[in-house]
């Protein structure tokens, strides 16, 4: 695998509260270029919200986060960016961060090429052409040759969710976020979409995985993350992270394998 | 037939088909011009009542209050001779009905608008932004479409009362259907022939109205199940 020791995302000091609720209680987390970093923990325990925070789907409220050593969190002077201009500009990050959502979040009145193309199109300014012949290039890679002009409604979860995947691919992102993306799914198309991912992962991008498939996270992650009431318990390998001492860690896993 | 009355008289309707038509055709042109203007203004005040200014959020929220709050006899009377007395306006009769019933309908659509928008699932404007869509492109793209497939049966309705509600314009002097249908049942003494087939010709035009209304439904529903 094409993992390097070259820091890609920084998260430093990463506080999120909901009302008084903390959320995430000073995150920190350093994943290098093309590593596969796999986030487990209990319901609730805050995956989903730092994964949002990577693409400021949510807004931290203090901290700060380094994509390639670049901040886009705090300005020159240390100040944390707002207004509409950093809202424009956040465009520019999000599309090279794709993401994956639980429950797909395919857009039900686009066919799946539609789908795939409108990033494109829209983002990356391309001609309705060649927007179209990546997308349904995408859409073979993921299985779906066949389904570019089906709407969502009928295609099954498994495929809906390719889909999403081969959206968030065609932007060609350097980062892939994906939120548990088999827990909506019947059991029998978890596996092809875990098969998925594998072959990503094996291509060399930076991907951060929130997964409940310990077996799978244990196979494909370089490192795991083990979260609990909004702190980074324990980081480490597969190996280190299946012998650990550290009880919480412990008992999540026991309880869970 | 004798001398006594019969119930339904033909004669008079039969022979006054093309006035009545002729209303009928201006109280649907009033009515369709009014709903497509309301659409547009009501899509408007919809989007300030969402913004994120507050001014715009208010200046919405009052032309919604209001313009649902006034009677459409009221309003069509401070339109028609009210603006004419207090800024010098002088609106055709017609015009101010149109003006009137855009005005009422746009209160209302204003509010089904904001709702049809609100109940997009979040979750799509998310992987719309989380594309680096920009949030101009994201409604454009995703909301609107989608929020356009919910509001088409209420926006039918909307269109219907505006029909019916055109009968209103016959205070005014627009020559519309209720107005032609009270000149002839007048000139005749025959209302109860007259208005019912008034009342026919409405009836006729919701009915058609609620069918194409259907068809649109059915066709923007086609491919349009929540994932
Ligand atoms: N928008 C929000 N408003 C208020 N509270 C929120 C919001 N989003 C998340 N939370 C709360 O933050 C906490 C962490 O949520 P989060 O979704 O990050 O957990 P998670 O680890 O992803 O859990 P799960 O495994 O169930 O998906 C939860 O207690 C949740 O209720
Ligand atoms: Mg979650």
């Amino acid at each position: 695998m094409n993992r390097t020791t070259e820091s890609y995302i920084e998260i430093i000091n990463l506080s999120k509260s909901f009302g008084s609720h903390k959320v995430l209680d000073n995150i920190n987390l350093t994943v290098n270029r093309g590593e596969v970093v796999a986030i487990i923990g209990p319901s609730g325990s805050g995956k989903s919200t730092l994964l949002r925070c990577l693409n400021f789907l949510t807004r931290s409220e203090s901290g700060e986060i380094k994509f390639q050593n670049r901040s886009w969190s705090l300005n020159s002077e240390g100040k944390r960016y707002k207004g509409k201009k950093y809202e424009k500009s956040l465009s520019e990050l999000r599309s090279e961060v794709g993401m994956v959502f639980q429950n797909f979040n395919v857009f039900p009145h686009k066919t799946a090429v539609q789908n795939v193309e409108l990033g494109l199109i829209k983002v990356r300014k391309m001609t309705k052409n060649s927007a179209r012949e990546i997308a349904i290039k995408k859409l073979e890679q993921v299985g779906l040759g066949d389904k570019i002009n089906q709407y969502p409604d009928k295609l099954s979860g498994g495929q809906k969710q390719r889909v999403a995947i081969a959206r968030a691919l065609a932007l060609e992102p350097r980062v892939m976020l994906f939120d548990e993306v088999t827990s909506s799914l019947d059991p029998e198309l978890v596996g092809g979409i875990l098969e998925e991912i594998r072959r990503l992962a094996n291509t060399g991008i930076t991907m951060l995985v929130v997964t409940h498939e310990m077996g799978f996270a244990f196979q494909v992650a370089h490192r795991i993350v083990f979260m609990d009431s909004g702190k980074i318990v324990e980081v480490g390998t597969p190996d280190e992270i299946r012998n650990s001492q550290e009880p919480r860690t412990r008992a999540f896993l026991s309880a869970i394998l | 037939m004798g001398n006594s009355k019969s119930f339904f008289e033909f004669e008079a309707v039969v022979s006054s088909w093309d006035i009545l038509l002729k209303g009928f055709a201006v109280a649907m042109f009033a009515a369709t011009l009014a709903t497509a203007l309301a659409i547009i203004l009501g899509l408007v005040v919809a989007l300030m009542r969402l913004s994120t200014v507050a001014i715009y959020r208010w200046i919405a929220f009052a032309f919604t209050q209001f313009f649902r709050g006034v009677p459409l006899y009221v309003l069509l009377v401070w339109v028609y001779f009210g603006l004419a007395i207090a800024v010098n306006i002088n609106l055709s009769a017609i015009l101010a009905g149109v003006v009137t019933l855009a005005l009422l309908n746009a209160g209302y659509l204003s509010e089904t608008f904001r709702s049809g928008i609100l109940a997009i699932d979040s979750g799509q404007i998310e992987a719309g932004l989380a594309l680096g869509l920009s949030k101009q492109v994201v409604f454009k793209e995703i909301v609107l479409p989608q929020a356009f497939r919910i509001v088409i049966p209420p926006m039918g309705n909307q269109y219907v009362d505006a029909i019916k509600d055109s009968a209103i314009l016959s205070i005014i002097g627009v020559p519309e259907l209720m107005r032609e249908s009270q000149q002839l049942a007048n000139l005749y003494y025959q209302p109860f022939e007259f208005y019912t087939c008034a009342g026919l010709l409405y009836l006729i035009a919701v009915v058609l109205v609620s069918r194409g209304t259907n068809k649109l439904e059915k066709r923007f529903y086609t491919h349009s199940a929540q994932n």
